[in-house]
């Protein structure tokens, strides 16, 4: 009994480590950031880059971030983002912005 | 039990280190699920070619296997280029070799005959069953020709629809290549819900520059059961710019509704019989429902389309079947190879989660539609979609179209973003 009980700590001690040490597992559970950065790929990835629309794998979180507001807010010039950019809020833009750097 | 197995596990946890044992704890809690799943893939369109990859993408552990029966797939966006004459069947052609040698998708060229959902497998049309866990379905559409007394299925090869990309796109093609100087283009032009809302007022846009330059005394009518279509004010100003009365659109209530296609005399009988169109090239873009497996499998409603739950894109039907793109029901997200993209990264997303133990997200996704007027001179769709009260809903505020009385040089612009497009999303599916 009382071995399996010491178990039984060891057990939960192990799940308390994994907590933090499997981070980098639990991001493979897809987000929501993830999915919204994926819609995003559909123009802005290595192919159209040399026709104008910016691979946003190439840049870092706060750009990608900034400039969506910018677009958003009419801050920048645009074609058609400024019509994209006005469907998220900020706490979306951020979520979004942070997974591009991961395809 | 299961007592008995957590307790031998224990006891195995207890003596490995912390460490190998976190790596068994997360296997366990995790992707291991997913890792040893299937999921077979039916259709190698944007929709279903995009699921396969972004399956891999999100967890590459998975099997996928992507069923296509052909070794080469041709975009309908794009096709309207090849009919107006400024690009080949080349620029529209993608294959599946990226996705077999890079993202390790086992790619079987065969047609789907029938789906056992009782027992998760398929049947192709070769002989092979395939068995999957999860069974994606991308389908495309197929016709009613039924709908339209005087014409059926067997008139394409000489009426075309050219609403596939293919064969039918270098037929219509041809034909108005053939077609003398001074004739006359009509298009019977499809009932909503239908593939590619601009798609028509694109196709007779690009006919007309090609018309322009080759064979200016020519005509195009477009018969139209629909009072109004997509991007209509955009189309009919860059119309007016650069075509004069070329084309003349008919709306159903102004007589525009064909009620039946003669097809020995090339003639459409329009506004309840009182007018007869007769046309040098006729080009009959038929009443639309999902590609005939999904019917075949039960999958349809009453109009002919897949219901699915829109936050999954699962099919109502089925709880192993999830269906997307042009044969899908998904509230406002209109039937393009955008939506079916974007689709595609839902249904991937919503896959691995649930292999893995985890509820679905709320999904957000986006269409982005551009349309050519003249090669150098497009106009655009966004919208912004948002999982709302049971439907894909598009984000207030967000989205509209190109603005109107816009300068050339935005309109050229947008030209140029619509090659962009193509290169980049084909990149996103097939690349």
């Amino acid at each position: 009994m009382k071995k399996s009980h010491l178990y039984l700590v060891g057990f939960v001690a192990s799940l308390a480590m994994a907590g933090t040490a499997t981070q980098a597992i639990a991001d493979d559970e897809i987000t929501r950031g993830q999915l919204m950065a994926a819609s995003c790929k559909a123009c802005h990835n290595a192919a159209g880059a040399d026709q104008g629309v910016t691979d946003l794998t190439r840049l870092p979180a706060e750009v990608i971030a900034s400039q969506m507001r910018a677009f958003r807010d009419g801050d920048r010039d645009a074609t058609i983002m400024d019509r994209h950019a006005k469907g998220y809020t900020d706490e979306e833009i951020d979520a979004m912005a942070g997974y591009f750097s991961r395809f | 039990m299961h007592d008995f197995s957590r307790r031998n596990f224990l006891k195995v946890a207890g003596i490995t280190s912390a460490a190998a044992f976190t790596g068994i704890g997360c296997a366990t809690n995790g992707m291991r699920g997913a890792d040893k799943a299937h999921v077979v893939v039916v259709g190698g369109g944007s929709g279903g070619a995009t699921a396969a990859k972004y399956i891999k993408q999100f967890s590459p552990g998975m099997r996928v296997t992507l069923i296509e029966p052909n070794a080469t797939y041709y975009t309908c966006y794009g096709s309207n280029w090849v009919i107006g004459g400024f690009a080949g069947m080349d620029d529209i052609a993608q294959g599946y070799d990226t996705l077999r040698d890079e993202y390790d998708i086992e790619i079987v060229q065969d047609r789907v005959t029938a789906v056992d959902a009782s027992a998760r497998s398929v049947r192709l049309e070769g002989g092979d069953s395939i068995s999957y866990d999860k069974l994606v379905m991308s389908p495309g559409i197929d016709f009613r020709y039924d709908d339209m007394p005087g014409i059926s299925e067997s008139d394409a090869d000489r009426i075309p629809h050219a609403w596939k990309a293919g064969s039918q796109t270098e037929l219509l093609r041809s034909q108005l290549r053939d077609m003398p100087n001074g004739g006359v283009f009509v298009m019977v032009a499809p009932p909503n819900p239908f593939r590619c809302p601009p798609g028509p007022y694109e196709r007779v846009s690009l006919v007309a520059h090609y018309f322009k330059q080759e064979k200016p005394r020519s005509k195009i009518i477009v018969l139209d059961p629909k009072d109004n279509f997509s991007k209509q004010g955009l189309f009919e100003e860059g119309w007016a710019e650069h075509y004069g009365d070329m084309i003349e659109w008919r709306a159903g209530s102004a007589g525009g509704r064909a009620e039946e296609i003669d097809v020995g005399n090339m003639t459409v009988l329009a506004d309840s019989g009182f007018e007869r169109v007769r046309a040098d090239v006729l080009n009959f873009i038929p009443p639309q429902r999902a590609g005939q497996i999904a019917h075949d499998v039960g999958l349809t409603n009453d109009e002919g389309w897949v219901p699915v739950d829109q936050l999954t894109f699962k099919s109502e039907m089925d709880d192993n079947i999830y269906v997307l793109g042009d044969a899908s029901v998904a509230g406002a997200m209109p039937k393009s190879g955008h939506s079916a993209n974007n689709q595609g990264k839902i249904v991937a997303a919503a896959i691995v989660r649930e292999l893995s133990g985890h509820d679905p997200i709320n999904p957000s996704s986006a269409n982005t539609c551009y349309s050519l007027v003249t090669p150098e001179y497009a106009i655009s769709v966004a919208a912004v979609y948002q999982y709302k009260d049971g439907a894909q809903a598009g984000v207030e505020g967000a989205g509209g179209v190109s603005p109107s009385g816009a300068s050339s040089s935005f309109r050229r612009r947008e030209a140029g973003y619509t090659r962009a497009w193509y290169d980049g999303i084909t990149h996103d599916i097939w690349g």
